[in-house]
This record gives structure tokens, C-alpha cells and sequence, in this order.
């Protein structure tokens, strides 16, 4: 009995380590804590050639988690990346880069300025970084159709009006160097002009994938919505897929898929417009089997569309590619 | 020769009457009346500025809750207690309610086995089913206790017990070896029904099984399980909280004063089963005391553990709902703002109590309960306890005290803890006894103070001080009819965070709160006893509310109430 009390009594004691280092919920110096920089921004892997794989990560770390932001902005492209996340730390786990943009045109082999940035905190820290060769979207997974460079291909064939115009720019591009210009008043129609695209003119040959999932078409489009009259989007884009399903060279409508998408050019500046092939919509009078086969394409037709009374419209082109799995700018 | 005839006469006559007094009734009545009228009106500078709420409001309602106890055989006792309501305002019925309070059987089967179904009061451990007392309750002066007799009783609370609707059996066995008896309970009871198109039904059974012994050695066994059946809902998810408690005591003497020495611990587990995000915690408990009772007083020492993910459903419940609107002046001044609940409202008003059991950790206000808001079950503490009861320091003079110091065992969204302190005082001072006088003449006092402290850098610092005020007196002017007054005063300041949790009771963020409020409560007025269950007050009431961050704000009220009180 004696020695049951003496336990009874010690007991407590043995509870008095049983205090805890870790915390419960959520962290208050990550809440409302001070940020404290222990260690500024580092980029590892300056200078990467993004065209031969090669990648670029940062470093850093914080004294609490906190929102940040990596921007790296071309200074001759003008090219964007945006890298962000939620830590207290930046390593190559949360922030590598492959060389792709978040805002086009695409980088170029050229010097960039790097910022640190923080949600809810003023501090700024900026870098540098040289990029000696850019990032190669093409690949097995993609099949170019054309991006300007040499020119206007002469089999693509298409329609202006006699008010309205196309051309081949240098500088400025999208992605490198020549981009094509669409642009022009035409008050008495909506078409101001169309191109047509056959698939056995594209840049690259091949069969794209059966799977109208897997497959994305892309397009860079540049707006400039500030020259209407009204300061408003007054170019409609309009796409056209023509789809051979016999596979006898020709287009019929009544037995053959016509499939289509169109939107509004309401953007500034160069924008990668991406579409899952099996988002696109069925043409009202398409003949064929409703099923989309992405592999029988025979052609697709871009279409610039404006309302006659609204003045004048524009939506420049460059880079069009087909991509497998995710939008070009994902791959 | 007369005087037989006369005996023999009056045994006659009186004969059937005793005859019947023999016989024991089948049916027999008891319950409660009231009656409560009261006229509640702005005071203050609110009386100016608000033009929008009525200046004065009155109500007041008669109740008779009356009881029907029937016996159909003897070891079966039914029971049924209805209630006629009749507020005022309402004549030839038309605000009359009738509704039926509660409804059960109880009985002994074969004189072994006792059981009750129907409306049942449940309780078994302070960490697996207990009703624990509202918030700045204890050592409160004796002339508000009307107020808090009139809240329990309408929210159905009794000695900590809760009531739901089940079945309760429980038996013993006497041995004659070292165990001298066995003791079994058992009970299941339905905490939430079925809900159209919502949340599964709510079970709860547990048992308890206590061990005693013949060197005074007591060993029990209690178990709870809260969770919901799958096949009552479309739900694809049910919610389970078991939890064990495994108590060990011991009773002797220590130089001829009797002790008793009691060690608990235990286990509880919480999870939804079907949810994939929902996370299964698993905490435990343990406490050991020592209560020493002599004429002097009581003396309880006591230390307690308390993990950070113990939950337990019964004993974790809470009685007052913060989320509950107030009954009185809901809303005020002319920005139509929201009163919250406030000392008047714990005091007062039964509507902002809550009769059904919780899955999930209950909100409160840390101006009121910072230390245990959650009793002996609040989760994620460690420290000591200390209290002296009904100690007699003269014949005239008694005084009860409590001391509590806790830790965290885990800092809150640091590693820097928290640390709980409180200390509380009641005196009660006879001065009939002190002055020799006639009639009964009582001074009483309490003081309560609780504090919170944190380190830290300066956005994680705490530092929260509460204290609350009370006394009464109370006097005798002739046989039963006394005069009282009372008052309370309140202050709370510092800041304090508190945690907001999601649907899993986990914390996903804090809001740090200042304080810097002052409330009093004054009541003045007469109080008759007929008996010690019958009694009339009639009294005037002042209350204000003061946040001094907020003085806009200020409440101010006045009431004039009338209560007469009739147990059955």
C-alpha cells in the first residue's frame, strides 16, 4: 500500500516531459510574422541552352511562408515568365525553368532581368540571367504547320478584300522573327479576309493522333483592340477544320465533318490561343459522321470577321503548330 | 363503559381511512409552476440616441409543468410530464400552449436489473458524458441562484447529468470474497435523428463496469462510442468518436482523516469514415487527485493531462451557444446592431443554452472561459488544481477557494505555450451569528480571475486578464420575506487569439481579439420562501455593457421582474 501511494503521488511528474515542441494549426509567423530575406535570390544554371533540354532554377529563403513570384522578362523579346509559390524557401523543386513564357512572344537567346516579389510584403529583389539558346517547341509530340519564317507559303491559298490587306512583317514577332500581318477596313461585308491551310503544305509532315483529347491546335494571335473606333474588340477570329473522312483527297460537305470555333480578338499584344480538338464545335450543316478524327484532316481555314460598321479590324498571326498531350505552351 | 363505547366508535369511523393510508397510491403527481413577468427598458445614453428600438418591451408567461407518475405493477413506474403555458397577452387560449416535457418508464426487472427508457438523464465520467457547469457559475452569490434555477430547469439540466432519449439498465452483483460488488450500467441513446436529405442518424451507447473492493479499492470501466449509422442517409460518410476511461481509487486514513485517492486515464479516437480528407486523431487523457474531507472543509489537490486531440462528443459539449441570438434587445441602436451574448444573457436567459450534444469542438468566448472552456475535457492541457470547500474559518464565517495553474502542451501556431492561471474566492459571512441577531443577516462575496500569457514575438504575444466581481446581501426583515441585493462587475483586457476551425475541428487560421470590456449587473429587490422550493422575488435589475473600444455601442438596460417559484 505504501509503495502504491508513493506512485500515485510520483506519477505526475513522469507527465511533466510530456510537453511538445511541435505546433498546433497553422503557423502565426507565417501569418502576421516580419519576412526576413536569410537568403537572396541565386540563379543556378545561367546562361542554359533551353533548346539542347537544358533548365534554370532559383534559390532563396525566408525567415516565414510567404507568396512569391519569380518574373523574368526578356529585354529584347519582351518575353514573360512568371514563376510563383507559397514557402519559405525557392529551390529547384518549386521553381525550374524550361525556357517557356507565360506571356509571349517567346524568349530569345538574350540577357533577362529576374525580380523576386512578395504578396503582402514590399520587399523586391532582382537578378540577371543570359539564356544562350531558346526553348524548342518542336518535337515528336508536335507537328508545325507554319511559323512565318520564310515567308508566305503560296499554297496557302486565301481571300482579301480589296480594302483589307495581308503581309509578312519582320521584327516584333511572336516567335523569332516574321509574323503575318491581317488587318483593313471593310464597311459593306464582315469577312475581311480568309487563308486556307492544307495539311500536305504544312512545314511538318505527319499523322496527327486519332484521340480528338490528345490533340491541341495552337496559334499565337496578336490584338490590338485600341485601333476601333470605339476602343472596343472589333475583330472576330474564326476558325475552320475540314476534315477528309474517306480519305480521297476532297472535301464534301454533305458526307464529310466541318468543325469550328470562333472568338473575340479582345487582347493587346501576342496571346498563344490553344484548343483541344474535341472542344471544337460541329458546323450546323457538316455532312459527315460527328465523329472527330483529328488524323483525317485535310485542311483548316482562319477567317478574320469584323462588323461593317465598326471601322477597322486587326489580329496578326504567327506560330501555328499542332501539340500532343497539353497546349504548346505545356509541353 | 362510555368512554369504550367512544374508542370503539372512532376506530370505526376512522378505520377506512387508515385502512387506506396502507395501500399505496398507483398514481401521484409532482412538477413545477412559475410565473414570470418582466418589463425590460433601455437605459442610458441608448435611450437618446436610439430612436429605432422600442424604448421599453414587457412579456411574461404562467407555466405549470405537471407530472404524472403511474405505477401499473410495482416494479414499473411511468412517467409524463406536460406542460401548460400561457403567456401574457393572450387570453381564452389564444397564446396557450400545451406540449408534452417528458415521457418515460423505468422499473426493476426480477428486483436485479433496473432499467429506464424514454426521456432519460444520462451521465457517467467528467471525459466520456458530462454536462459541466456555464461559465462563471461557480461561487456565484446566492441571491441570483433564481436566475440560474430558472435556466437549468428550462434546458433540462440537472447536477450535470444530459438528457436524452434511450434506454439505461444497470444491475449489481455482491460477492463476498476481496470483490464485495460489481457494478454495470449500460445505456443507448439517439443524439440526432434522421434528417431529410441530410446528416445520417446520431447514436450514442456506452457502459460502465466498476470493480469494488474489500480493501477499498475501487476499479472502473467506462466507455462511450458516438457515431452515425451509414444506412440512415444518403451519405456516403459517418462520423465515430469512442472513447474509454479507466478509473482506480482508493479511500483510507491519513492520522484519522479519511482520503480518497483517485486515478484516471484514457483514450479517445475521432474520424469520418468514407472521407477520404477527413483525418483520424487519436489523443488521451490522465488525472489523479486527492479529496480530503473533515469538519473543517473539503480539500481537493489534483493534476490533469490532457492531450491536444482527445475528443469525446459527451463530455466536451458545451452549454452555452455563442451563435444563439439573445432574447432580449437582439438588436439595437440606430446601426441595428447585433448584441451579443453577453453576462446578462449567461444569467438570465435560457434561450442561448444548448440542450443536444456536439460532434465538434463548440465555439466560446475566451472573455469568459479561457482557461477550460470545455471542463476537465478541454483539450491541450497539463497542470494542477487546487480547491478548498465549504471551509469553516469561524462559526460564522466559510470560505471556499480554487487555484488552477495549465500549460498548453502544444503552442498554437507556435512553439511558445500558453500559460492558464486562475483563482477564485467565495466568502460567506453569517452576521446573524456574528451579531447575535434574530434574523437571518448574510454577507456574500467571490471574486474570480483568470489570466492568459504567452511569449513570444510580438505578433504572437498574449497577455488576457478576466475578473469577475460578485456580492450580495441579504436580510431577514421578518420570517422568510428577506431583502436582497446584488451585484456583479466584469472586466475583461488584453488580447487573445482564437482559433478557427474547419469541419474537421482542425485550425486553419486565428483572429486576435482585444478586449477592454466592462459589464455590470445590480439587482435589488425582495425575496419570500415559503418553503425552500416555494418562493416569490420581485426585484429591479440594472445591466450595462461596456466595450471601451467600441463605447458607440454601449448597452444599458433596465428590468423590473416578478418571479414566483413552485416545486411540486
Amino acid at each position: 500500500m505504501k509503495n502504491l501511494k508513493f506512485l500515485l503521488l510520483a506519477l505526475p511528474f513522469f507527465f511533466t516531459s510530456c510537453e511538445k515542441d511541435k505546433i498546433e494549426g497553422p503557423s502565426l509567423n507565417n501569418l502576421y510574422g516580419e519576412l526576413t530575406i536569410l537568403e537572396s535570390l541565386n540563379v543556378v544554371g545561367d546562361g542554359a541552352d533551353f533548346s539542347v533540354g537544358e533548365n534554370i532554377y532559383f534559390t532563396a529563403s525566408f525567415s516565414k511562408q510567404v507568396d512569391w513570384q519569380v518574373k523574368i522578362k526578356g529585354l529584347n523579346s519582351g518575353s514573360v515568365k512568371i514563376i510563383s509559390g507559397k514557402s519559405d524557401a525557392i529551390n529547384q523543386s518549386n521553381s525550374t525553368w524550361d525556357g517557356n513564357s507565360t506571356l509571349l512572344p517567346f524568349f530569345i537567346a538574350e540577357d533577362c532581368e529576374v525580380e523576386l516579389t512578395f504578396e503582402m510584403h514590399d520587399d523586391t529583389i532582382y537578378n540577371q540571367l543570359n539564356i544562350q539558346g531558346e526553348k524548342e517547341y518542336n518535337d515528336e509530340s508536335t507537328v508545325l504547320i507554319t511559323d512565318f519564317e520564310n515567308g508566305f507559303n503560296p499554297n496557302f491559298t486565301n481571300f482579301f478584300q480589296s480594302t483589307c490587306l495581308k503581309k509578312i512583317e519582320t521584327g516584333d514577332a511572336g516567335q523569332s522573327d516574321r509574323f503575318l500581318v491581317q488587318e483593313g477596313t471593310c464597311d459593306w461585308d464582315w469577312l475581311i479576309g480568309y487563308i486556307d491551310y492544307p495539311a500536305n503544305h504544312w512545314l511538318q509532315q505527319g499523322t496527327l493522333n486519332a484521340n480528338p483529347d490528345n490533340v491541341y491546335f495552337n496559334m499565337m494571335i496578336k490584338g490590338d483592340s485600341t485601333l476601333s473606333p470605339t476602343n472596343e474588340a472589333n475583330s472576330l477570329f474564326k476558325l475552320e477544320f475540314y476534315e477528309d473522312e474517306n480519305q480521297d483527297g476532297y472535301y464534301d460537305q454533305n458526307t464529310e465533318d466541318r468543325l469550328e470555333v470562333e472568338f473575340d480578338v479582345n487582347w493587346n499584344g501576342w496571346k498563344m490561343y490553344s484548343i483541344k480538338y474535341s472542344d471544337l464545335i460541329l458546323a450546323w450543316n457538316s455532312g459527315g459522321n460527328a465523329i472527330r478524327e483529328p488524323n483525317k484532316i485535310l485542311k483548316f481555314r482562319t477567317l478574320l470577321l469584323a462588323n461593317p460598321a465598326s471601322g477597322f479590324a486587326k489580329a496578326d498571326v504567327d506560330y501555328i503548330v499542332w501539340s500532343e498531350g497539353s497546349p504548346i505552351l505545356n509541353q | 363503559m362510555k368512554k369504550i363505547y367512544l374508542y370503539y366508535l372512532s376506530s370505526l369511523m376512522l378505520f377506512p381511512i387508515l385502512a387506506q393510508s396502507q395501500v399505496k397510491s398507483k398514481l401521484w403527481y409532482d412538477g413545477n409552476a412559475r410565473v414570470l413577468y418582466n418589463r425590460d427598458a433601455l437605459e442610458g445614453t441608448l435611450k437618446e440616441t436610439d430612436t429605432v428600438s422600442t424604448r421599453s418591451n414587457g412579456g411574461g408567461f404562467t407555466i405549470l409543468d405537471l407530472g404524472f407518475h403511474f405505477t401499473p405493477v410495482d416494479d414499473i413506474e411511468i412517467f409524463s410530464e406536460v406542460r401548460l403555458k400561457n403567456d401574457f397577452g393572450g387570453m381564452w387560449g389564444n397564446k396557450s400552449f400545451v406540449e408534452l416535457r417528458r415521457l418515460s418508464a423505468k422499473g426493476v426487472i426480477n428486483k436485479k436489473i433496473s432499467f429506464s427508457v424514454g426521456d432519460i438523464y444520462l451521465k457517467q465520467t467528467k471525459f466520456t458524458l458530462y454536462n459541466y457547469e456555464q461559465e462563471l457559475s461557480e461561487y456565484e452569490p446566492s441571491v441570483f441562484k433564481f436566475y440560474r434555477d430558472f435556466v437549468n430547469y428550462e434546458n433540462y439540466y440537472q447536477s450535470n447529468y444530459w438528457r436524452l432519449q434511450g434506454v439505461q439498465t444497470n444491475f449489481s452483483y455482491n460477492m463476498y470474497n476481496f470483490i464485495e460488488q460489481l457494478d454495470f450500467d449500460g445505456f443507448a441513446a439517439r443524439v440526432r435523428g434522421q434528417e431529410w436529405m441530410g446528416k445520417p442518424e446520431l447514436l450514442m451507447i456506452g457502459g460502465s463496469a466498476v470493480i469494488k473492493s474489500s480493501n477499498n479499492l475501487n476499479l472502473g470501466s467506462h466507455y462511450v462510442n458516438t457515431f452515425e449509422i451509414l444506412s440512415s442517409s444518403n451519405s456516403l460518410v459517418t462520423y465515430y468518436n469512442p472513447v474509454l476511461n479507466t478509473q482506480l481509487s482508493y479511500s483510507g486514513t491519513l492520522k484519522d482523516k479519511p482520503y480518497k485517492v483517485l486515478l484516471e486515464g484514457g483514450f479517445s479516437k475521432r474520424g469520418w469514415d468514407g472521407d477520404s480528407l477527413a483525418p483520424e486523431i487519436k489523443g488521451n487523457f490522465m488525472e489523479a487527485s486527492i479529496h480530503s474531507k473533515s469538519k473543517k472543509g473539503e480539500i481537493n489537490l489534483g493534476f490533469r493531462y490532457v492531450d491536444t486531440d482527445f475528443r469525446s462528443t459527451g463530455a466536451q459539449t458545451r452549454r452555452i451557444n455563442y451563435n444563439n441570438s439573445t432574447t432580449t434587445y437582439p438588436y439595437y441602436s440606430n446601426n441595428y446592431t447585433q448584441r451579443k451574448v453577453s453576462l446578462i444573457d449567461m444569467m438570465s436567459d435560457p434561450n442561448i443554452y444548448n440542450q443536444n450534444l456536439s460532434t465538434s469542438l463548440m465555439n466560446y468566448n475566451p472573455m469568459y472561459s479561457s482557461i477550460s472552456p470545455y471542463g476537465n475535457a478541454t483539450p491541450n492541457r497539463i497542470g494542477l488544481t487546487a480547491d478548498i470547500d465549504n471551509f469553516n474559518l469561524t462559526d460564522y464565517l466559510s470560505v471556499k477557494v480554487q487555484a488552477q495553474y495549465f500549460s498548453e502542451i502544444i503552442g498554437q501556431g507556435t512553439t511558445n505555450k500558453r500559460s492558464f492561471n486562475k483563482s477564485a474566492l467565495h466568502s460567506l459571512l453569517s452576521l446573524d451569528k456574528l451579531l447575535s441577531l434574530k434574523n437571518s443577516f448574510d454577507l456574500e462575496g467571490s471574486i474570480n480571475l483568470e489570466t492568459v500569457k504567452r511569449d513570444g514575438e510580438d505578433f504572437e504575444k498574449i497577455d488576457f486578464n478576466s475578473i469577475l466581481y460578485s456580492g450580495s446581501i441579504s436580510y431577514e426583515l421578518i420570517k422568510n420575506l428577506k431583502i436582497i441585493a446584488g451585484a456583479k462587475v466584469f472586466y475583461a483586457e488584453g488580447n487573445e487569439f482564437i482559433a478557427e476551425r474547419d469541419m474537421y475541428d482542425q485550425i486553419n487560421d486565428y483572429s486576435n481579439n482585444t478586449y477592454d470590456s466592462k459589464e455590470t449587473i445590480l439587482i435589488g429587490g425582495i425575496q419570500h420562501h415559503f418553503t425552500d422550493d416555494i418562493y416569490f422575488t420581485m426585484q429591479y435589475n440594472q445591466f450595462n455593457v461596456l466595450d471601451k473600444t467600441n463605447t458607440y455601442d454601449e448597452f444599458s438596460m433596465g428590468r423590473l421582474i416578478f418571479m414566483f417559484n413552485m416545486n411540486l
